[in-house]
């Protein structure tokens, strides 16, 4: 068995080969191809397979995570889109929720809506809110609307009708008649995009579908045709914003479901390295050059938001909860008009990048910053692929100490603290304000700049223990080798919780029981690695607000005391309390299908002969310590000669090819055979 | 003291209020804090000044200045305990700019000795489809009162609270929903002493200030110096009497801003008058838009600014006057200033928004439940054209930014059904920028009869244009009962309106203004409006 992962991202290509008749991993860095990203995976490919002495054709697995879809809708280049919806509401679309974009800034804008005023077409249909037809679909206003569309060169057509959730018959009407009128259009019905309520939400969601539609179809066909034309006898997968893989054919139907695709993967191989470790309870940390995501996994699972704004584009399907913070290694540090220090969003990129590039950047940056106090080394990043230089970093820092009034090693601090404080921000959201306490987390520390600055993080949130796994920059990649195949489906009835409801909740999750099979047929995935989660969202009668409970043992509750008791501890760990004697509805039924995959069985790391690194120290620098208030004399370890059994006591640094990890005073970190650095902060 | 380290704590006492308000709406109970965010959270310095504030609507800015000096004035500093609570929602004693805004306060100690407080604000939407007269109409008033007293909750007075509202169950929720958001941020503030020190908080407390101030003193010294007048007028004295007039001066020196009111109309005997907490915070969000959107919502900042109006008048309204619609001024007022200082920033400011906080209540008896409901929302419109754009169409602009109620939920919830949403062609003021367009919303009722209140501004005035652009379209309430063949008008503020089953009401709200002349309009813009139908005769 042959696996291949490949993630795309904005800088890099990254792979990762596991082949476990040698037992051997195998990973390739490349810079990507941002006009024909698929040619960077091609050429990655082929270097790679070369590299290993594989045949293309012995690949067993190919997942891919891609980002061309983000970009699409980032830079607003999908297609010639057009919705029809109910009469009365195609403005829907652009009111949205009424909030403008910034509560004070009177130039901001609202998104250019994906689908412009002229393509949006009004028919006669209505439902009441429990289904009632109160006006029958008028085929006539369709006709006329498909009429107008074809002379408008449409690519994409959008069905958004309200109450859909409870009955999508018009739109499985309106859906046939655009089929059959406008052939070769890509369709989007809501009540399969996104069958639940609140209608912009739903809007919104199948707009963006089917305004992606065409181009991720389009590039993950040629994906799937170029691997088959490699030989590889075995359709290749993309990644979903929800952590799992689907088959190319589906995500062509559903590009709105790989928005968070390479994000998503880092956090899936996070899970696992950790689950490998015994670890179960995570908060990722991936920090990397103009942004950094975090996520929490809670034994082993990571968690799900149903919705989320990309680009100021509502998207509601379920998708792992990353809070992105625009701060990274390249961004930069600037001086505000009251005298404040600040750092981002703005970015120096990969060119000219930082100042220590010495690529002509002059920008003070993080990465700077670290130069400066030492942390990051000043010869070599990329195992000599790249230089550091130390000169133009300090003059950059130099400039903004000025700036400032301080000196160049006090603005550094500075630059540190700030970016510091956005990461606790971050974390925070995942944790504290969803109820979780984040001391009784690992955090998982990835992307370049991550292992950086985790050991503070931890000091400053109580954190006790971080984990550096072996390869921290292409984990995204490697996260795609042990992501499961993932169906999100979900029937929306708002109904009380009581004995009669759940009779009628049984037979809505057989029916989607009975989708999730199918697909699980299609995917050919063998009965013992299926997997079926059910849950509910739930609220108080008159709120506004969903919680998603879990089905107390699995199965589909026939107790409703029991489902309405989940709710009532779900409530009382989000919000706070719980009011035991108010009626609570069920709004939705929630069915994941699994298809679990057997994880790479990773080679284990040699066994030191003792506890003392000294063989992996390669020197010693003067690295400022904000404890120590000052350089401190530290030595200097290489990762790549370390053993499991290893322990190093900070401060200390450990350098390897794509990252470098940062131990504070008193903290205490251990090599794992597993060949991950755990740290052991000490803290509270 | 470090400056770095002090600049660490200033964002740490951002992150604690916006901590309190993250747990505020994830606690609260009602869908107008919940869902529409209806609240703000902020923390205070010993001296009763704001250090840092999260505030989710603008209106929120200048609610809570008051609050922690009319307690010490109450309760001296001596008499407060560990765990104490204070409650007020009264606009003149500082509690709120309107009744149903209600602010709990606590001070927050430090090894027995006060070291600030902490404060939010939410608005209890208990509903109210009457018309009010004076402040005795709008409800319970409360002055600041201790309701937890060491941390033990004073039953009774919470008796006496949860007696004067519709729905005590769920005021009760909200209500300990803002007690545990103080909770969290006392408890923050306590670690943050513990870990750097009491000394080195309060002076990274007056740091934050000091930067506050420092910032918006900066952009004002970008105004030319001099002095700057507008005047406007209000539809009506909110119970259909003649237009009231608005006026401002603002005067420019140096770092130095003064804005002063005279001149605008008496106090009106609508309940559209303003309290000088929301006028101030109606400043403070007008000066904070326009000179610097990222300046910090505190103390050092408010003190740069001098805002003056004479007492008794339609924006520094006195006792008994009805404040429940202030909004409708506060919009009004907002643009007033932009007018104001649109000749010395004509880069940075709008034409006239939609000016309005455009509303309907509707309130009845649910056939299905046989339970009492009320439906309140507030719609927006039109954003003022800018010098290199159009405005924003359909949005909540200036002090609010309430979300609107979906259909879908709507509906399950109300016997009503919404019949359009939609944008108001032609309703955006012509010009090189065309101002942004209205919305019409359309609702019919459904098997019931039900009581009515509508509350629009700039049905008559409409919202001017800037350097020669058009005026926006003027906003409407229309009724159309089965057998009658066109709309009846119903009037700019209406309320207690009897409504009958198959009744259907429309309200549309105003555009906004136009930027510069129309003749100068791009003919790609033009042509884009013309497709969209967004211009009829573009």
């Amino acid at each position: 068995m042959i696996t291949l992962g490949i993630d795309v991202g904005g800088t890099f290509t990254d792979l990762a080969l596991w082949d476990a008749r040698r037992q051997v991993l195998a990973v390739f860095k490349l810079p990507s191809v941002p006009e024909d990203p698929a040619r960077g995976i091609l050429d990655g490919l082929t270097t790679l397979t070369a590299r290993e002495a594989v045949r293309p054709a012995e690949l067993t697995f190919v997942a891919h995570g891609t980002t061309v879809a983000t970009n699409a809708l980032l830079e607003h280049k999908g297609a010639r889109t057009a919705l029809v919806t109910t009469r009365g509401f195609r403005d829907l679309l652009e009111i949205a929720r009424q909030k403008r974009p910034h509560l004070y800034d009177l130039q901001a804008d609202k998104p250019e809506p994906l689908v412009p005023r002229h393509r949006r077409r009004e028919v006669r249909e209505r439902l009441a809110w429990d289904g009632t037809v109160i006006d029958k679909l008028s085929l006539e206003d369709v006709g006329d609307a498909l009429e107008s569309l074809a002379r408008e060169d449409v690519e994409a057509v959008a069905v958004c009708f309200l109450y859909s959730f409870v009955d999508a018959t018009h739109e499985r009407l309106a859906g046939a008649e655009i089929r059959e009128r406008l052939p070769g259009c890509f369709v989007s019905l809501s009540a399969e995009v996104s069958p639940e309520f609140r209608e912009y939400e739903r809007l919104s969601t199948t707009v963006a579908n089917a305004y992606l539609g065409p181009l991720v179809s389009r590039y993950v066909q040629r994906f799937g045709h170029e691997v088959e034309r490699l030989g590889i006898r075995q359709p290749p997968y993309i990644n979903q914003s929800n952590g799992g893989i689907i088959s190319v054919a589906a995500a062509a139907q559903a590009p709105v479901r790989t928005l968070l695709s390479g994000p998503s993967a880092g956090v899936m191989g996070a899970a696992w390295l950790s689950r490998a470790a015994g670890i179960e309870s995570i908060i990722t940390f991936d920090m990397g050059g103009t942004s950094t995501d975090v996520a929490r996994v809670e034994h082993g699972r990571p968690a799900i938001t149903p919705q989320r704004t990309i680009a100021g584009h509502t998207v509601r399907v379920p998708s792992l909860e990353i809070e992105t913070v625009g701060a990274g290694g390249g961004s930069i540090a600037w001086v505000d008009p009251g005298g404040a220090l600040r750092v981002g969003p703005t970015s120096a990129g990969a060119h000219p990048g930082p100042a220590c590039y010495g690529r002509g950047g002059t920008a003070a940056t993080v990465t700077d910053a670290n130069v400066v106090l030492g942390r990051l080394s000043s010869t070599q990043l990329l195992d000599g692929r790249m230089l550091l230089q130390r000169e133009p970093a300090e003059q950059a820092i130099a400039e903004l100490g000025k700036d400032l009034g301080v000196s160049p090693v006090d603005a550094a601090r500075g630059v540190l603290s700030v970016v510091q404080n956005n990461m606790l921000g971050a974390i925070r959201v995942v944790s504290v304000r969803k109820g979780y306490d984040p001391r009784a987390y690992t955090l998982v520390a990835f992307g370049g700049a991550g292992p950086l600055h985790a050991a503070t993080l931890a000091r400053d949130l109580g954190v006790r223990r971080v984990l550096v796994p072996p390869a921290p920059g292409i984990l995204c990649a490697l996260g795609l080798l042990a992501a499961p195949l993932r169906l999100d489906l979900v029937r929306t009835r708002v109904t009380p919780l009581d004995g009669a409801a759940l009779a009628g909740l049984a037979q809505g999750f057989e029916e989607l029981e009975r989708q999730a099979s199918a697909w699980l047929d299609r995917e050919g995935v063998a009965p013992g690695q299926r997997r079926l989660l059910r849950a509910f969202d739930m609220r108080y009668v008159g709120q506004n607000f969903e919680l998603t409970v879990e089905a107390p043992d699995g199965a589909s509750p026939t107790d409703a005391g029991a489902l309405r008791g989940a709710f009532l501890r779900e409530h009382e760990r989000v919000y706070g309390y719980a009011a035991a004697d108010e009626a609570v509805q069920i709004v939705a039924c929630r069915l994941t299908a699994f298809g679990d995959r057997e994880p790479p069985a990773l080679a284990a790391l040699a066994r030191a002969a003792g506890a003392d690194p000294g063989e992996a120290q390669t020197g010693e620098r003067a690295v400022y310590f904000e404890d120590a208030g000052g350089f401190v004399a530290t030595p200097i370890y290489r990762r790549e000669r370390l053993r499991a059994g290893h322990r190093l006591c900070g401060p200390a640094i450990v350098e390897q090819m794509d990252s470098t990890t940062v131990l504070l005073g008193g903290q205490e970190a251990a090599v794992d055979e597993r060949a991950n650095l755990v740290v052991v902060t000490g803290g509270a | 003291m470090d400056r770095i380290t002090l600049d660490v704590i200033g964002a740490a006492l951002l992150s604690i209020a916006e901590e309190m308000g993250e747990a505020l709406i994830k606690s609260s109970y009602s869908t107008n804090i919940k869902e529409r965010q209806d609240c703000s959270t902020a923390l205070f310095n010993v001296r009763g000044e704001v250090v840092a504030q999260a505030e989710h609507i603008p209106m929120h800015l200048g609610s809570l200045i008051m609050i922690v000096h009319e307690i010490l004035k109450r309760y001296p500093v001596e008499r407060l305990h560990e765990g104490d609570v204070f409650v007020g929602n009264d606009p003149y004693t500082g509690g709120s700019t309107h009744l149903p805004d209600i602010t709990v306060a606590s001070p927050v100690f430090a090894d027995g000795v006060p070291v600030g407080f902490v404060a939010n604000i939410a608005h209890h939407a208990d509903g109210s489809g009457r018309q009010t007269h004076s402040i005795w109409d709008e409800g319970l008033r409360i002055p600041p009162i201790r309701i937890v007293e060491g941390g033990r909750l004073r039953e009774d007075v919470m008796e006496l609270v949860l007696l004067n509202f519709r729905l005590p169950r769920e005021r009760r929720a909200d209500f300990r929903a803002q007690f545990a958001a103080n909770r969290l941020g006392a408890a923050r503030l306590q670690e943050l002493v513990q870990r750097y020190g009491r000394d080195t908080c309060v002076a990274a407390m007056d740091a934050s200030l000091a930067y506050g101030e420092r910032r918006i003193r900066a952009a004002v010294r970008s105004i030319p110096d001099g002095a700057y007048g507008f005047e406007d007028w209000m539809d009506d004295d909110g119970v259909g009497g003649p237009p009231v007039p608005l006026r401002v001066r603002i005067t420019v020196s140096g770092d130095r801003i003064a804005l002063d009111f005279t001149g605008t109309g008496a106090q009106v005997p609508g309940d559209i008058n303003v309290v000088y907490l929301a006028l101030v915070a109606t400043v403070y969000y007008v000066l904070k838009a326009v000179l610097d959107p990222e300046v910090p919502a505190n103390g050092g900042f408010y003190r740069a600014i001098d805002v003056t109006a004479p007492a008794g008048s339609l924006v520094n309204a006195q006792p008994p006057a009805p404040v429940a619609w202030r909004t409708q001024t506060c919009q009004r007022v907002a643009d007033l200033i932009l007018g104001a200082l649109a000749p010395a920033l004509p880069a940075r400011v709008t034409a006239a928004t939609n000016g309005a906080n455009s509303a309907w209540v509707f309130s009845g008896t649910n056939p299905a439940t046989g339970e009492y409901y009320v439906y309140l929302e507030t719609i927006g419109g039109g954003s003022g054209a800018r010098a290199t754009k159009d405005g924003l169409d359909a949005v909540q602009v200036h002090v609010t930014n309430t979300s609107n109620l979906p259909v879908e939920c709507l509906e399950m919830e109300y016997p009503l059904v919404v019949e359009e949403y939609a944008l108001v062609p032609d309703s955006g003021g012509a010009g090189r920028f065309r101002g942004g367009l209205g919305i019409r919303r359309t609702v019919r009722v459904l098997g019931h009869d039900t009581t009515f209140l509508g509350t629009l501004e700039r049905q008559r005035v409409a919202p001017w244009g800037l350097r020669g652009g058009g005026e926006g379209g003027r906003g409407a309430l229309l009724l159309l009962s089965p057998g009658m063949a066109t709309p009846r008008e119903l009037g700019s503020k209406v309320a207690g309106v009897r409504l009958e089953a198959g009744d259907v009401v429309t309200i549309v709200t105003p555009g906004a203004g136009g930027y510069g002349p129309p003749a100068e309009r791009a003919p790609a813009l033009r042509a884009r409006d013309a497709r969209d139908g967004k211009v009829s005769s573009a």
